[in-house]
């Protein structure tokens, strides 16, 4: 807690596990912006609703759980279908209207978020709920020194699946091609017969998919709550600025942004490392503006 | 020719409009009622420099949350030292948080003028050097809407963390009201509701003078298209900086004014939804009008008082629903809707569109 006296208090197997707590929040930040990633990267457009999101993917977990008795293992790609289908819903009725209006997106989807939560709240109450996991998952590894809770490992395990499906979908798939090239010129890849409202459609379902997936993550380690999705919205865009808006940006800079995080963490305390390492953001985008891997494509 | 555009017609309603609202302490005298109007000033206050800073630099800032609680937390602070004297210099929370001694950082707020003084030149120091810095690396657009709503949540957590010397999430309660010299500040007096309302004037009639200036050709040129004014040589990041900085000072000045009505702050100064919201006002009510923005605020704040009891469950979800509607349909808030009626108006009269067109030019819906 003091920072003057850190040196005394030095332990190099506890500084260790904080380095290993980083790698687990870096895959919390990372899949909280994974699906921003897709859709900030492709269509350009800011979804503030994000957080919203990511709240009724935990909200669908909970639903099916409690009163269908699913089991949470299918729950998972259960919330990435449900609200999918609500990205898709969405872009359909609203977002395609704005895609020339960047700000117009934000704002519009800042709406949305304000209906998606009151929404909720009308439905579900504003009292927490919780998934429940099979008691495997909620007990802890120790490997000598090192401890670290058995569902952050899951967390971490499904986040690396999650990018290499990406990655593989981007740049190994037919689909990935044509999202590929409406990134980089929508009018060129017009011409070459590429439906790009259909690809926006489309990514930005995929996007609100992965949304879900980590809600019914989240869900788990934390409580749900209709107010849940504003803590990770701002994280999560932190991530795409920093990483650039593309995939590989977003992996390396959730990657140092939760280590640093921890390491801050460890030093100091939470809520102050969160302070130190929004200033230092901004200084860093000081020096690059465009993020860590900006795309060399013509601007928008 | 649209009458919206003439710039006497537009100085003849902004006076209408003060002179309405200077006549409303005669027909209210419930002083309860009065003080809330008097916080609606300040709501709109904050919506002209959102209008200022959005709707004529183009720079969407979603944390207008900053130099207002910074403002308003100068002004508590400063307050609350003059509740206490050489006999008991501390206030009670401290005591609480087992503090000895009182920080540096509220020493300065023993002199009521320094601490005031404060209260303004920090919040638009941080403007400036935050400003300075986002905007000579050309970050501009949504991703500068996006650095400050993460400065906002960082200076959120930042005072709920250092609870000795800002009572965490209880926010800090000066006991007394405001002292200036002799004069003692009642919040529920009509004097107060003037003071609010004159201060709004004088930043409303600065802002609408500043946007007719060369100043403010400039930066709504910015807005338009940066990169063709910076390839004529002007200095664009000056011009950003310079009118988000404005903004922060008029926020700074909404956020004493504030603390001196309510008696009250806390770190939800620095949510991200009243923040958000005040974007909602400017949104609403027409960014690129001065004074519609703060007719927006006025009605938001005025419905979320008198509806949001009959609806309270569902305001947020009418509110946002609403808000969806005004950004897919009328980009430009109800003004844009007054601007296009009052052109049909003229048009009817006098069948001749091309004064319109030409006006056009200035003013374009979303960008």
């Amino acid at each position: 807690m003091a920072v003057g006296s850190f040196f005394g208090s030095f332990d190099l197997s506890s500084f260790i596990n904080a380095l290993i707590l980083g790698i687990s929040i870096a895959s919390i930040w990372l899949i909280a912006a994974l699906g921003l990633t897709i859709i900030y990267g492709t269509a350009g457009v800011i979804n503030m609703a994000h957080g919203e999101f990511i709240m009724l993917g935990a909200y669908s977990s909970y639903m099916l759980q409690s009163y269908f008795g699913l089991p949470f293992f299918l729950c998972v790609p259960a919330a990435f279908v449900i609200v999918g289908a609500i990205g898709l819903v969405l872009e359909r009725g609203l977002i395609r209207y704005l895609y020339k209006r960047p700000l117009d997106t934000l704002l519009a989807t800042f709406g949305v978020s304000l209906v998606l939560m009151q929404g909720v709240r009308l439905i579900f109450g504003s009292d927490p709920k919780y998934i429940a996991v099979p008691p495997m998952f909620t007990s802890n590894f120790q490997f000598g020194f090192v401890n670290i809770s058995a569902f952050r490992v899951i967390v971490l395990a499904i986040t690396i699946a999650l990018v290499v499906a990406l990655w593989a979908l981007f740049y190994r798939t037919r689909f990935g091609v044509q999202v590929r090239a409406v990134m980089q010129d929508k009018e060129m890849a017009a011409s070459f017969g590429i439906n790009s409202d259909r690809i926006y459609m489309l990514t930005f379902a995929v996007g609100a998919g992965l949304a879900g997936i980590a809600g019914s993550l989240f869900g788990v380690l934390n409580i749900v709550l209709p107010t849940m999705g504003a803590g990770y919205v701002v994280q999560a865009f932190l991530v795409v600025v920093v990483g650039g808006g593309t995939l590989a940006g977003s992996v390396v800079a959730g990657g140092a942004t939760g280590e640093l995080q921890s390491i801050f963490a460890y030093f100091t305390n939470d809520t102050f490392a969160r302070f130190v390492l929004y200033v230092l953001i901004v200084v860093f985008l000081r020096i690059r503006p465009q993020g860590l891997f900006a795309p060399s494509a013509k601007r928008r | 020719m649209n009458i919206y555009y003439n710039v006497k017609a537009q100085w003849a309603a902004y006076g209408a409009i003060f002179l309405l609202l200077a006549v409303v302490p005669m027909i209210v005298s419930d002083s309860f009622l009065l003080n809330q109007f008097a916080t609606y000033g300040v709501f709109g206050m904050l919506a002209l420099s959102l209008s200022l800073c959005w709707g004529f630099g183009g720079i969407l800032n979603l944390g207008q949350g900053i130099p207002f609680g910074l403002g308003a937390y100068g002004m508590a602070m400063t307050m609350q030292m003059q509740t206490q004297d050489a006999s008991n210099p501390m206030p009670p929370f401290m005591l609480n948080n087992s503090l000895d001694h009182l920080p540096m950082l509220w020493e300065p707020f023993r002199s009521t003028t320094f601490g005031i003084i404060l209260a303004l030149v920090v919040p638009t120091l941080f403007c400036l050097l935050f400003g300075g810095l986002m905007f000579r690396a050309r970050v501009s657009g949504p991703f500068f809407a996006i650095m400050t709503l993460a400065m906002l949540s960082a200076w959120g957590t930042l005072i709920l963390d250092v609870q000795p010397y800002t009572n965490g999430a209880n926010g800090i309660t000066p006991p007394a009201p405001l002292k200036l010299g002799e004069l003692i500040v009642d919040p529920y007096s009509p004097e107060a509701y003037w003071s609010v309302l004159a201060l709004l004037f004088v930043a409303t009639v600065g802002a609408k003078l500043m946007t007719q200036s060369r100043f403010g050709l400039v930066v709504q040129a910015v807005r338009g298209d940066a990169e063709r004014v910076r390839f004529l040589g002007y200095n664009v990041a000056g011009y950003e900086t310079t009118v988000y900085t404005i903004a922060g000072f008029i926020a700074a000045v909404a956020g004493c004014c504030w603390v001196v009505l309510t008696q009250y702050v806390s770190p939800s100064q620095f949510d991200t939804t009243f923040s958000l919201s005040m974007v909602i006002w400017a949104g609403i009510g027409g960014r690129l009008s001065l004074i519609w923005s703060i007719i927006g605020a006025f009605l938001i704040q005025g419905a979320q008082s008198y509806l949001g009891d009959t609806f309270l469950s569902t305001w947020l979800l009418v509110l946002g629903g609403f808000f969806i509607l005004v950004v897919r349909f009328l980009p430009k808030g109800i003004a844009g809707l007054v601007e296009t009626i009052l052109g049909r108006l003229s048009t009817r009269q006098k069948r001749n569109g091309a004064d319109v067109a030409a006006h056009r030019l200035l003013s374009q819906p979303g960008e």
